[in-house]
């Protein structure tokens, strides 16, 4: 299913991955593209092994995400061009196989609902069969004694993401109040708070300490990471 | 620049015919989002034509299933500013693009639909993604 403009090529408007005989991809819009060029608009690109991630790791990111525009426009050489493919096409989910098998959405109750109990045999969410966070025995114990030691009443561990850090993202680990809209995660002693915009970023994950001269203290072990810094407290997804 | 409202209104009302709550302030996605309780879902609409021939008659199709989101809303990329502003506050650091659908659960997101996993496919395509996505949440 191509778009309306007949004089362009049928990936004109279609979010594409463009790889290259050099270390450059790019993921952007397709405006047009033939013999002698591609032409990509509101594009990024990414040079392989740039923070740690290969040209695979970030097109697999872009598949489940997209990605921030860097460029308005950009004209890729096709001599430079490996290969161009759909950055839908790209996205390795079940959602084809659920579209070929279901012949419509069931309807209200009166219709018959097994196309519902096919989709729910096909699909596992990635999202929300995870538990929340984890954190080890040791990891515990010692934001235990962190906590008692700030001597304030109501306080419990918060866990976050932000922008940043060599791989994309940092973790954010500070002693904090409860705020409004926040899951809380109880544990034996104390709580832990996520904003409900990290959660997509951080289900799943586990706390651990590693104590002792050789410990690294707090790791973060994250099943949502694609990639992860030498320091550990930034990671890309 | 946003496109005159006469040429837009189509494209809102293909949406609200169809029950869909139309944001048009950032007031009104907080109001919207205010109610953390359940299934909630946002349709970023556009002009584009992977919204006209994918992503509204898709979110339909899709809100025609057994199970769906207690609340739809819809705020209008390119005319609707602070209200789309507003809305992608709310989609963790997910990179803008539209046509878009997010579908939350007690104010938490738990599935995005991307405009690249839009364009270029059928509406039932994208209808079966969705109704996937609500099988599992709401």
């Amino acid at each position: 299913m191509g778009t309306f403009h007949d004089n362009k090529s049928a990936l004109h408007g279609i979010t594409v991955v463009v790889d290259t005989r050099g270390p450059k991809v790019y993921v952007g819009r397709c405006d047009d593209e033939d013999a002698e060029k591609v032409i990509l608009v509101d594009a990024d690109s990414h040079d392989d092994g740039a923070n740690g991630k290969s040209k695979a790791d970030y097109v697999k990111r872009a598949a489940k995400f997209g990605v921030w525009k860097r460029f308005d426009h950009i004209v890729i050489p096709r001599d430079e061009v490996v290969s161009i493919s759909r950055l839908g096409d790209v996205h390795e989910s079940t959602v084809k196989a659920v579209a070929a098998i279901v012949p419509a959405p069931a309807r209200a109750p009166d219709n018959a609902p097994r196309a519902a109990a096919d989709i729910s045999t096909v699909i596992a969410s990635p999202l929300s069969d995870k538990p929340i966070v984890s954190l080890t025995a040791n990891a515990q114990v010692e934001v235990k004694r962190l906590i008692v030691e700030q001597n304030k009443p109501g306080l419990g561990l918060r866990l976050g993401v932000k922008g940043g850090g060599c791989s994309g993202f940092s973790y954010k680990l500070e002693f904090d109040q409860k705020k409004e809209g926040d899951i809380v995660v109880p544990f034996e002693q104390f709580n832990v708070y996520l904003d409900r915009k990290s959660t997509i970023y951080l289900r799943g994950i586990t706390l651990d300490f590693q104590k002792g001269l050789a410990g690294k203290g707090f790791v973060f072990n994250n099943p949502n990471a694609t990639n992860t810094c030498g320091c550990g407290e930034s990671f890309s997804v | 620049m946003p496109y005159p409202e006469a040429l837009v209104a189509p494209m809102r009302a293909e949406l609200t015919s169809a029950g869909i709550k139309e944001l048009k302030s950032a007031a009104d996605v907080d109001a919207f989002m205010s109610e953390k309780a359940g299934t909630s879902m946002i349709v970023v609409n556009s002009v584009c034509g992977c919204a006209a021939g994918g992503a509204r008659p898709g979110v339909k199709l899709a809100l025609q299933h057994v199970k769906k989101p207690a609340r739809v809303g819809t705020v209008f990329a390119g005319q609707d500013l602070d209200a789309v502003a507003k809305a992608r506050s709310y989609f963790a650091d997910i990179p803008p693009s539209s046509p878009c659908v997010a579908l939350f659960k007690d104010g938490e997101l738990v599935h995005f639909v991307p405009r690249h996993m839009i364009e270029g496919r059928e509406p039932r395509s994208i209808a079966a993604e969705l109704t996937a996505a609500f099988e599992e949440n709401c």
